[in-house]
């Protein structure tokens, strides 16, 4: 689907390079997705441990949870010793705000941990596919705890017929954290975000930066990717940057950088929802949902894709 | 594994929500504060994680107190990460810069730039080898030039540049120095700071953990020279 705001037209996804114009350009995320999910035994039975945010090898923020599809919170203590495999964590402090995550202490690096015992992160309303699936075609950097889906449906045959038409794509790197979907807040403004570790390269903000200046336009594929270019606008154009990105783009935020926005299907109450509106406007993005769920389209990162143009064109 | 960290103005506040997370991730800790009994319960809550703690109460201004701490974190391996969070808020209530004692502002300014940069001075051997790690804890009213905030202000502002400055002068011995904004906390300074006023939508110092985990995580090499604001939305590693 595609939302302007005159209104939403249906498309398959093979139409995107019609959609878009010669000399636009497509922001992907390069990075890619860990075995994140793990199976962890402690002090009140077996349940399961969701990376979420590196900081070190041996310093993650995490989720723990009875099961992919039950949540928490569950019975636990500062200081309490989770055992995975032959390796112990220690929870040592709940994320402010977030209290169902917590900076956890390994005491073997998490990256052995995974490559031993990972998973894919998957909640109740889908299986647990294989690591591959979790992949996109752009996906060279590992970091994501959820794979970042907008560019999923990017084909070889599409990627190529974006090229042919003069349809330029780069990269930035955004780490994306767990969404864990069944339990936000109620409202967005209640909503703390926690950071995520990315980086806009020098090559991909010159490419934004000269096709703004031709009069091109800049499209993000994936939230996460308006999350790392807006993090790194400045008045005179964006510029490389890396590091932590705390950025919350909600209702009332201005977006500077992106014109549009291809992405999946978010639930409501959700931070990527408030970005979405901060995009296109809430009436626009509510006229939008009403036509999706009119014609069954697919919510998540497995589910159908959604292009919404910006409210003002420039 | 991980290396020794000094921590001053462990007492309350940030100080001690810090050499917690830092005890919790293995470091060894030595603490210091004036007030002892409050020196002590952190030190008791620390060492129930298994760590080596030391805590020594004394006045960083003084150099023997300043000498035993030094003393003790090379006893337990050396120092890799001085954390300078001490500070004295000065007259209470804050006077007017063109109003206030000068002799109360020379005692802040001991605490607040002279006592870290001695800290640093004497603990160059130890963070030379350990490749180490400063911070040092300043404030926005370094930057401000609010009313009745110069005495604190000027003394931050001056460890600014001071850190700025060492970072640029120590960074050929692979010793680096950032300086940390933490933001507007619910502790007993910012109290002090605003006596009688609720102060109660202030966060409280753990709202900084995220920052921290992440800081520490940092090759300290690659950040050396930066300021960073503890509750901002971007923790930069420059180019």
């Amino acid at each position: 689907m595609m939302s302007t705001p005159e209104d939403d037209t249906h498309h398959a996804f093979t139409d995107l390079p019609w959609l878009l114009e010669p000399g636009d350009l497509l922001v992907v995320n390069e990075s890619a997705t860990l075995p994140a999910s793990l199976s962890a035994t402690c002090r009140i039975g077996k349940i399961r441990l969701n990376l979420s945010t590196r900081f070190a090898d041996d310093l993650w923020l995490a989720e723990p949870r009875w099961s992919p599809s039950r949540p928490g919170p569950l019975p636990l203590d500062l200081n309490e010793i989770l055992q995975i495999g032959d390796a112990k964590a220690i929870l040592l402090q709940q994320y402010p705000g977030i209290p169902r995550l917590w900076f956890t202490h390994f005491d073997t690096p998490a990256s052995v941990l995974m490559a031993k015992h990972g998973e894919p992160i998957h909640y109740s309303y889908a299986p647990a596919y294989p690591m591959s699936d979790y992949q996109t075609l752009f996906s060279h950097f590992p970091g994501s705890a959820e794979m970042p889906s907008a560019a999923r449906p990017i084909t070889p045959h599409v990627r190529d017929t974006l090229r042919e038409r003069g349809i330029g794509i780069v990269g930035v790197i955004l780490h994306t954290g767990v969404s864990s979907l069944e339990i936000e807040d109620d409202t967005v403004e209640q909503q703390a975000l926690y950071p995520e570790i990315f980086r806009v390269p020098e090559a991909t903000a010159n490419a934004v930066n000269a096709t703004h200046a031709r009069g091109g336009r800049v499209i993000a594929v994936g939230t996460t990717v308006v999350r790392a270019l807006e993090t790194a606008w400045t008045p005179n154009g964006v510029r490389a940057c890396s590091g932590a990105t705390g950025l919350y783009i909600h209702p009332g935020t201005t977006v500077n950088v992106i014109d549009g926005l291809l992405t999946g299907l978010h639930d409501p109450v959700t931070s990527h929802l408030a970005m979405l509106s901060a995009i296109a406007g809430l009436g626009r993005v509510k006229r939008a949902y009403a036509e999706a769920i009119r014609n069954k389209y697919l919510w998540h990162e497995f589910g159908d894709s959604h292009l919404l143009w910006r409210q003002i064109a420039n | 594994m991980k290396g020794v960290a000094l921590v001053t103005g462990a007492g309350r506040g940030l100080g001690p929500i810090l050499a917690t997370f830092l005890a919790g991730q293995g470091h060894k800790i030595v603490i210091t504060a004036r007030t002892f009994t409050e020196l002590h319960d952190v030190a008791q809550s620390l060492e129930s994680t298994g760590v080596t703690v030391v805590a020594i109460p004394g006045d960083i201004t003084d150099p023997v107190h300043r000498t035993r701490l030094l003393q003790q974190t090379r006893a337990i391996g050396g120092l890799s990460l001085l954390v300078n969070n001490a500070s004295d808020l000065g007259e209470i209530p804050r006077p007017e810069l063109a109003l206030a004692s000068l002799q109360r502002f020379r005692l802040t300014l001991e605490t607040n730039l002279v006592a870290p940069i001695a800290l640093i001075q004497e603990s160059l051997p130890q963070l030379e080898q350990s490749r180490g790690l400063v911070v040092n804890i300043s404030s926005d009213a370094s930057q401000g030039g609010y009313e009745h905030w110069g005495i604190y202000g000027s003394s931050k502002a001056a460890l600014d540049l001071a850190s700025k400055t060492l970072a640029a002068e120590l960074k050929p011995r692979h010793i680096s120095v950032v300086s940390v904004d933490p933001g507007d906390m619910r502790t007993r300074m910012h109290q002090d700071a605003f006596p009688g006023e609720d102060i109660s939508d202030r966060p409280l110092p753990e709202v900084t953990l995220p920052f921290w985990a992440w800081l520490v995580s940092q090759n300290p090499e690659r950040i050396t020279g930066m300021r960073y604001h503890a509750q901002g939305t971007l923790w930069e590693i420059p180019a």
